[in-house]
């Protein structure tokens, strides 16, 4: 595998503006959405960024997509600074980063033929100007997609598929652009399980066959197992723990890591095991716990744990978790 | 890959003829568009229909005046011994120009303006918004006459001051249209494409709002010919053609009134009438086509399905249920009646027992069976839901032969259910604890009521929510706290058995895992028997006794947890698990099941999983496989191959 950096993102910060506290009030209260931070990707990586909701994974995706602009820091692609572009810049970038969602039912315009949907992109961007040479680049993007013959889908609309292949028709009109980068957000968490497989597995053959990074954005550290070479876990809109599969799934060091992974239930009722359910949700991202964020929600929390916001500790070259418990 | 169909390779029907398809079916925009088209035919054709020239007025007399309808002016003669007919032929021309140019003046600046408003939002929407309400309570009529008499009343003057005044509801209107619209996530995928705003709102805005735009030009026309209508009557029109507007001004003016003749006035009267109620039916039918949210009520709950008679013999066999079973479920099928026809055998033959205390699994994907089963226990089926076949007996009773009122007494009372989607389930403008309270005292009818109150606060405190938060509103808990909120409804009335419909789907894990420890936690300090419906089989695998593995409306597998997890014997159970991630072991690859569940309105003649089966053989295309009982009755599966094994 290529280890050259293919985007590279630092110290990233988005705060939304969210009203003033009382009518007259002067400061002006911010939702701490992403709240620094850094992570590289490599060339047909796969990356997941785990959470729960309200932890900022979702404005994480619509910065490196470009569709927020940043509160600060930086995101490179390819060595270039990609967060401050102007539109023409933006709209060659967009090429490169292609996004799937999460609900396959709402992000397919219902009035477009599924040829229509998968076109569309290579029109916007005025590629393959010539029919045919545009009508081949549909075919093989539905065709990679699962989408076989792509002739019997052509004509049809978004509402005469099933969850599971209008999930490849988003996926399609993805690839048709032939990105580097597919971010995929919470892209099997409406399918069935028995579709989530199916989706999951054309991704993982996709960054074989086309050799794309991807970076998948889950609630669902189970859902990504044996796909994700690197797992970064968020909280309150910060990375806490990121590692390599194995070593985030098996070892993992993070309080909030191991509750998460602990809850995930195993399909065996031999395997029944101890859960830590952490109690109550995620803090709103307005109000910042002092120190470190998930003190208020940590069943090991110590009294430093509400002073001292913790920085990253290395457990190997690829393994770092931010915890004050790892500081020796 | 799904195997496609003859059928599925026709070309797919285009959007126009589905709408016919539909509009066919509505009355009353079909009778809105023939009044609309006959009297168009009529402006249209004025020439050859016309009984007389539209300006034979040659040697009038003053006995041609007001002349009473016969033969030769069939409604009479006018003030100026024009035939009164062929005025009201070619009144129509004037009347429909009027009010079709006008209208398309004003949809499209109301159309403009309101997806301009609606999709750039900001500044932007703020002024034309402002602008808009401003127009709006200017009232028209006066404006109307201020500006005509100011201006030279012409025909042109008048469509446009008709067509620039009429914009504003049709603005607001495709305001709100385009809000909606762009919120969805179809329009953040073209912008993650790279498409211009232009190109968003010419592929993805305009088409989702030209429904609306539809109905809303053909309620703007009607509007546009009523005003040009009272300004002609008001003698603001153009005095150099003749409107029905026209023709009522002049008549009124020149003493069709005192002369009797009612003629001159009732037929241009009758021509507005007409049209405006015309236009008005076609609009009311076009909405009710085209705005989707108007075409649920084939979802909504009906009447409860008395069982039919001839199939029901059996009941009084069947003993009530003894011992430790609660609820007995024997050969429930449901069949769903569209239009008299059968359109899809939902459930058939699907049997199973919950114990006291016992917490079964009911598993499958999306259209195998599992909600309507649910439903049909409650008798909660929509109305084209039917129990055709089988008993539900739970006390002694077979809840299927049960009246509503009956019913009602067993419903929240003794079974409950927690729906998915606990937003949805709540009303959003009561507070929590008021819809508790009601629940109680809906079901329960001799509680009394100065103990509502505290009971409410129990509730909450049983499943982990604090008093104080008992007069907040839906909408300021949280999804977790409103799954809670949900278990302590149908907890209200102290029910033995809960239904729970996917209750932690939408959930994040660790919210999940925090509801299905009060599930657990309630069913041991409660002794609650539950149905946990969904189709994560981990959850199961943590939660269960029993395991029903419903696929396309039959039982697949039912089992005791163990044994579905570590030997089943039906392949759909084995792919399932096959499919589903195990943390345990992060290398293993998922396999996924090859298709879909076959749709219920359209089976396979064999087994159901045929199509889909790893060592489906020939028998299994040809031949429904029966239950399977092994180890007593503790495990039953339907499949040919266990029957080839023994």
């Amino acid at each position: 595998m290529n280890k050259e950096r293919l985007l590279e993102v630092r110290g990233l910060k988005k705060y939304f503006e969210a009203g003033r506290p009382a009518l007259f009030s002067r400061d002006i209260r911010k939702v701490h959405a992403v709240d620094g931070v850094d992570f590289q990707l490599r060339h047909s990586e796969v990356i997941a960024l785990v959470g729960e909701s309200g932890c900022g994974k979702s404005t994480l995706a619509l910065l490196l997509m470009g569709l927020e602009d940043p509160t600060a820091g930086t995101v490179t692609f390819e060595g270039r600074d990609i967060t401050h572009l102007n539109d023409n810049e933006r709209k060659d970038l967009r090429r490169k980063i292609q996004m799937i969602f999460q609900d396959p039912y709402e992000s397919l315009n219902p009035t477009q033929t599924i040829e229509e949907i998968v076109n569309e992109p290579l029109l916007v961007h005025g590629i393959a100007k010539d029919k045919r040479e545009r009508d081949e680049r549909v075919k093989k993007a539905m065709e990679d997609s699962g989408l076989k013959p792509a002739e019997v889908y052509l004509n049809r609309f978004p509402h005469e598929l099933s969850g599971g292949q209008r999930q490849r028709v988003v996926i399609a009109a993805a690839l048709v652009l032939e990105p580097e980068i597919l971010l995929a957000d919470e892209p099997v968490s409406m399918l069935d399980v028995s579709i989530r497989a199916e989706i999951i597995n054309l991704l993982a053959e996709l960054r074989i066959t086309r050799q794309i990074a991807v970076i998948f954005i889950t609630h669902d550290l189970g859902s990504v197992g044996f796909f994700a070479d690197r797992v970064a876990v968020m909280y309150l809109g910060r990375i806490v723990e990121i590692g390599t599969m194995l070593e985030v799934l098996e070892k993992p060091q993070h309080p909030y890591t191991k509750a998460l992974i602990s809850v995930i239930p195993v399909p065996n009722p031999r395997l029944r095991r101890k859960r830590i359910i952490l109690q109550g949700e995620t803090p709103n991202p307005i109000d910042l716990p002092t120190g470190c964020r998930f003190h208020p929600r940590c069943p090991v929390a110590i009294s430093a744990c509400k002073i001292n916001d913790p920085s990253f500790v290395s457990r190997s070259n690829s393994h770092q978790t931010a915890c004050l418990l790892l500081v020796k | 890959m799904e195997k496609l169909t003859q059928k599925d390779n026709l070309p797919s029907s285009t959007q126009f003829s589905e709408f016919w398809r539909k509009f066919k079916k509505n009355r009353m925009g079909l009778v809105g568009l023939v009044m609309l088209a006959a009297i168009t035919f009529v402006a249209v054709f004025a020439p050859l229909i016309a009984p007389h020239r539209s300006s034979s007025i040659l040697n009038v007399g003053v006995s041609d005046i007001y002349k009473a309808p016969s033969a030769q002016h069939i409604f009479g003669t006018d003030d100026a011994g024009a035939d009164v007919f062929t005025n009201f032929i070619y009144g129509a021309r004037v009347s429909l120009t009027v009010g079709f140019f006008a209208a398309f003046i004003s949809i499209v600046i109301g159309g403009v303006l309101g997806i301009v408003a609606g999709f750039f939002g900001g500044r932007v929407e703020n002024i034309l918004m402002r602008f808009t309400d401003i127009m709006l309570v200017i009232p028209d009529l006066p404006l109307m006459v201020v500006i005509v008499a100011l201006t030279k009343p012409s025909l042109l003057n008048i469509i446009f001051v008709i067509g620039l005044l009429g914009w504003t509801t049709t603005a607001r209107m495709v305001r709100s249209q385009t809000l909606a619209v762009k919120s969805r996530k179809f329009v953040l995928r073209a912008r993650a494409i790279g498409s211009s705003q232009f190109h968003i709102i010419r592929r993805h805005i305009f088409p989702l709002v030209t429904p609306i735009l539809v109905v809303q030009a053909v309620l703007v026309v009607s509007l546009a010919v009523l005003n040009e209508s009272t300004l002609s009557f008001l003698g603001l029109g153009d005095p150099t053609v003749l409107s029905w507007g026209q023709m009522l001004n002049y008549a009124f003016g020149r003493g069709a009134m005192s002369t009797g003749a009612w003629w001159a006035l009732v037929v241009p009267g009758f021509g507005i009438v007409w049209v405006v109620l015309g236009l008005t039916l076609l609009g009311q039918g076009l909405e009710q086509v085209l705005n989707p949210r108007l075409d649920t009520h084939h979802l909504m709950p009906g009447r409860p399905n008395v069982k039919s008679t001839s199939v029901a013999l059996s009941r009084n066999e069947t003993q009530p249920a003894s011992g430790k079973s609660l609820l007995e479920v024997q050969n429930l099928s449901v069949n769903y009646v569209t239009e008299g026809q059968l359109s899809a055998r939902a459930v058939e033959s699907v049997s199973f027992t919950l114990k006291e205390g016992e917490l079964i699994g009911l598993v499958g994907e999306s259209g195998c069976g599992k909600t309507t089963l649910m439903l049909a226990l409650l008798q909660l089926l929509p109305s084209a839901g039917q129990i055709v076949n089988g008993q539900v007996l739970f006390g002694g009773r077979d809840l299927t032969t049960l009246s509503d009122d009956e019913m009602n007494t067993v419903r929240w009372s003794e079974i409950s259910i927690v729906f998915q989607g606990a937003m949805n389930a709540l009303n959003p403008v009561r507070s929590v604890g008021d819809q508790i309270a009601e629940a109680i005292k809906k079901h329960l009818t001799g509680f009394p009521s100065d103990k509502i109150s505290t009971r409410v606060v129990e509730l909450l405190d049983l499943v982990g929510i604090a008093a104080d938060h008992k007069d907040h509103f839906p909408h300021q808990y949280s999804g977790g706290m409103r799954q809670r909120a949900m278990i302590a409804m149908a907890l209200a009335c102290n029910p033995q058995i809960i239904i729970a419909d996917e209750p932690t789907t939408a959930l994040d894990v660790m919210i999940q895992a925090q509801i299905l420890e009060l599930l657990n936690s309630l069913r041991t300090k409660l002794g609650l028997a539950i149905i946990f419906v969904t189709h994560d089989l981990g959850v199961v695998a943590e939660m269960c006794d029993r395991v029903l593995v419903m696929y396309g409306g039959v039982t697949a597998e039912y089992a005791d947890v163990d044994i579905i997890y570590n030997e089943a014997k039906h392949p759909y159970t084995q792919e399932l698990l096959k499919a589903f991630p195990d943390l345990t072991r992060p290398k293993k690859k998922l396999s996924s099941i090859p298709g879909y569940p076959p749709r219920l309105d359209a089976l396979p003649a064999g087994c159901r999983f045929a199509p889909r089966c790893p060592v489906v053989f020939e028998r299994c295309h040809q031949e429904q496989p029966s239950l399977h009982q092994m180890d007593g009755n503790r495990h039953i599966a339907s499949c040919h191959l266990l029957e080839a094994s023994k």
